[in-house]
């Protein structure tokens, strides 16, 4: 293309408030950089579940029985509510970004903090879920604990680093506001949520899977 | 070339100098987020271990050169042929190549003022850094990793291996991983956004190609090798079973893994040889590249195969005929894009007029070789005969041909080729084509010979052998073959090092080059181009028209962006100029995340657990200071 000074393109890091950081997002043709960066990252972080998830396979159809003797099936209830609750919410996140996409900075705050606390409770009731199984079995016991213990494992872990996010953003968008910069942030901190929410279904569904 | 600058357009240059200006000294290399600073750091440290795999090596072959070696202990030789694997692949030729080239050429070529995030970049090469001192300090403790740089359980088990040679192995990979995972993240938005408007896909260089290809098999590939480590340090540090057939766990599971990954990475290595290939042959055959599109696509469907064919490491485990079948024919399918790409080397320096510099030889070695390994390659994908020299030096020979000769032979060549970019300075031609004829006949006698004692029957890993089973010989040609080569190698650096302050001024483009590195000066100024480079083709060098038109611009004060630390975004398909996007000019965050990231690795391999989350809570401390400034993602 032959671009000749005509109206050259906006400097972004400019954009320190709201609605002139809304403007730069509208005007953009290609998503920015941190967006792609964002999605990138998470191509790698569903990779790294997808390998985990084919190794929970491997391990069980090498198996005469999975889960193994004393061990039994998993329960589906519990998992289930919780793991839907979080789901449920998903509108949450998808105000956020529109409310952050719009300039407005305290209208994400507001839907940020309320997903901040749904996936709080998620966590939360993770880790009762989690001790609950521990004290039946151990990760020791056998293959199916550790690829059991650890799948679920490295999930909350990522549900943990996606509420230090949450955090950090919050704190951001508090004291600095919606700069160009933090209003990327918002959206890659969605986009994150968003793949949080698709693994949390299917890895429910791959540790439920001996009772379904 | 070196069109005559305006006292006005000198006026804008020393502006821009001024706003780009880097901090001296120790501390601005240490807080730099230059993509050019960061590609020689990578440079000079990937070298350094390409030394020590070197004397590895040497060490290896000393200890064969003759029957019943006794130069290093059985216990020693494992160490050592297991840290020469590690280290070349892992901490040599990956970083050399997206570490060295990939950050000091790619945002040249496309026309770019830094990488897209220049702080995750210099994070990436602090990683790397830690990563790779973390695992030689083993060798310093003398637990070594040492069993083989794919490393096998039940053989690396807790129970056959109880040292924690292998945790370093282990907990290394992962953390070496880190640094690869977010560097390759970097090269393809920088590849997807930072074009110079007019750059649209495909006018993109075919060694930006290849480049991109290479960063997202790394991107899907790692996962892979990083889950099979936390798996095995889970097994081996608190009692899982994953690999523990007793309990219900899978050996294979590991192989499987290993090898997802592990032949994805044959192609991560070599690709980034394809790309240098395609950059130097157009400019020293003084034509385009025969089929650009279809090389383009051939390099990405290299690396896309790359991920179905992992079980040919594995036709002697015992699956059924079907599933190796299936394998091998998939391994063979390589061969299509591998020879497309071949034959257009051939093609464009046969129609063209070559000019047999020293560069150029390289790439003609390498496609000698290329050629040898590839076919050796075919041998092995067959099952029957696989079966036969499966762990034999038949498979060591095969690979290194590919490995060394193939993918190493193009980074050899490219430090003469860009050594004149970097410095500013020429090499010495006469010696440039002597190293390269010691290294050509170096590998040959090196590796050749391996073929047949492989045939013969020899083992690999084995730390010596008997005399009178026929190896004795060949075992003695090839290590000659080695002392060779290493004096080849020897050579290249030192021609480079006495250039470095002898050399003849070498100029913008002392070769006639195709590619945008060649317009600006040399070494480049910290802002790459005073002017954002105008792009109508993918042999923007060979356009004059537009190069007279940049200079003009130049003058008119145009396409500067000299308010700030400025680059452009461009969209991903067309590059059509999109924003302009402030980049950070230096940043001390990168080199202290990763100092508490090799904190806590440290603190893993000696068990101090607590501590070690002290570490990563303080690598997360620092992500808040490093936010305090705000840049354009």
């Amino acid at each position: 293309m032959t671009e000749t000074g005509s109206g050259s393109p906006p400097l972004s890091a400019q954009a320190r408030r709201g609605p002139a950081a809304a403007r730069v997002d509208r005007g953009r043709r290609a998503q920015p950089s941190g967006w792609w960066g964002m999605v990138l990252f998470v191509c790698a972080e569903v990779t790294l579940f997808g390998t985990m998830i084919g190794s929970y396979f491997y391990l069980d159809f090498g198996a005469r029985r999975w889960p193994p003797a004393p061990i039994k099936a998993p329960e589906v209830t519990a998992p289930v509510i919780v793991t839907a609750t979080l789901v449920a919410f998903t509108p949450v996140l998808v105000l956020a970004v529109r409310a952050a996409r719009n300039g407005r900075r305290w209208r994400t705050v507001q839907w940020l903090l309320l997903a901040l606390l749904v996936q709080s409770g998620f966590l939360a009731a993770q880790i009762v879920l989690f001790r609950h199984d521990f004290n039946q079995f151990k990760p020791q016991s056998s293959a199916y604990g550790s690829i059991y213990f650890t799948l679920l494992a490295t999930h909350d872990a990522h549900v943990l680093l996606g509420i230090l996010l949450d955090v950090a953003v919050l704190w951001k968008l508090a004291t600095r506001g919606l700069s160009n910069y933090w209003l990327i942030g918002v959206r890659g901190l969605v986009l994150y949520w968003y793949v949080v929410n698709v693994l949390a279904v299917v890895v429910v569904l791959v540790v439920l899977s001996p009772s379904l | 070339m070196a069109t005559v600058v305006s006292p006005r357009g000198q006026r804008y240059v020393d502006e821009l100098d001024q706003i780009w200006i880097e901090r001296r000294g120790l501390w601005g290399w240490l807080t730099t987020t230059n993509h050019k600073r960061i590609g020689i750091m990578y440079f000079f440290t990937a070298l350094a271990f390409f030394g020590a795999g070197g004397v590895e090596a040497l060490l290896i072959r000393t200890q064969l050169i003759g029957p019943n070696g006794t130069v290093l202990s059985p216990q020693a030789y494992d160490e050592v042929f297991t840290m020469h694997g590690i280290t070349m692949i892992f901490l040599f030729v990956i970083p050399m190549t997206t570490g060295a080239f990939g950050n000091y050429l790619i945002p040249l070529m496309i026309g770019a003022r830094d990488m897209a995030f220049p702080r995750l970049n210099a994070l990436s090469y602090w990683i790397f850094l830690g990563s790779g001192l973390f695992m030689y300090a083993s060798l310093v403790q003398g637990h070594a990793p040492n069993a083989g740089w794919f490393d096998y359980v039940p053989l690396a088990s807790k129970q056959f291996d109880p040292g924690n040679n292998i945790d370093y192995y282990g907990y290394g990979l992962i953390f070496n991983g880190i640094s690869s995972t977010i560097a390759s993240i970097n090269f393809i938005v920088t590849i997807f956004k930072l074009r110079a408007p007019g750059m649209s896909i495909n006018r993109m260089p075919l060694f930006c190609f290849a480049f991109l290809a290479v960063a997202f098999a790394l991107l899907f590939a790692l996962p892979s090798l990083s889950v099979a480590a936390l798996f095995l340090e889970l097994d081996r540090q608190l009692g899982f079973h994953f690999y523990d057939a007793a309990f219900g766990g899978a050996p294979l599971l590991w192989q499987n893994l290993f090898w997802i990954f592990g032949h994805p990475e044959v192609y991560i290595i070599i690709l980034p040889a394809f790309g240098i290939a395609t950059a130097i042959i157009p400019t020293f055959v003084h034509r385009k590249m025969v089929l650009f599109p279809l090389v383009a696509l051939a390099e990405i469907l290299v690396a896309f195969l790359g991920f179905g064919v992992w079980v040919h490491h594995m036709f002697t485990v015992g699956f059924s005929t079907l599933t190796t079948v299936y394998f091998a024919a998939a391994s063979m399918i390589i061969t299509i894009p591998s020879a497309i790409q071949l034959f257009a080397w051939i093609a464009t320096i046969l129609t063209g007029t070559p000019q047999f510099k020293t560069p150029l030889l390289f790439i003609v070695g390498f496609i000698v070789y290329f050629i040898m390994g590839g076919l050796s390659g075919i041998t092995v994908a067959a099952i029957p005969f696989d079966q036969q020299v499966h762990d034999s030096y038949y498979v060591v020979a095969h690979f290194h041909m590919v490995i060394f000769g193939a993918a190493v032979y193009p980074i050899l060549g490219g430090m003469y080729f860009w050594f004149p970019k970097l410095t500013g300075r020429m090499y010495n031609e006469r010696v440039g084509k002597i190293s390269f004829w010691l290294t050509f006949v170096g590998t040959f006698v090196t590796f050749f010979p391996m073929h047949i004692v492989g045939i013969l029957g020899m083992p690999r890993r084995n730390y010596t052998y008997s005399p009178g089973l026929g190896w004795t010989f060949l075992n003695f040609v090839e290590s000659i073959g080695a002392y060779i080569l290493a004096v080849g190698l020897v050579l290249i650096v030192a021609n480079l090092f006495f250039s470095y302050f002898r050399g003849a001024d070498a100029g913008n483009d002392p070769f006639g080059g195709d590619t945008l590195e060649w317009s600006t000066s040399s070494p480049p100024p910290a802002y790459n181009f005073a002017v954002i480079p105008t792009v109508t083709s993918p042999y923007p060098m060979w356009d004059r028209a537009d190069r007279e038109r940049d200079s003009g611009r130049l003058d008119a004060g145009e396409g500067l962006l000299n308010r700030g630390h400025l680059t452009p975004a461009t969209t991903v398909q067309d590059a059509d100029a999109d924003e302009i996007l402030s980049m950070p000019p230096h940043s001390g965050w990168p080199p202290l995340t990763a100092f508490m990231l090799t904190g806590v690795f440290v603190m893993l391999v000696l068990h101090h657990y607590w501590i070690a989350l002290g570490f990563a809570a303080a690598a997360g401390l620092t992500l808040i200071g490093w936010h305090q400034r705000e840049t354009s993602p």
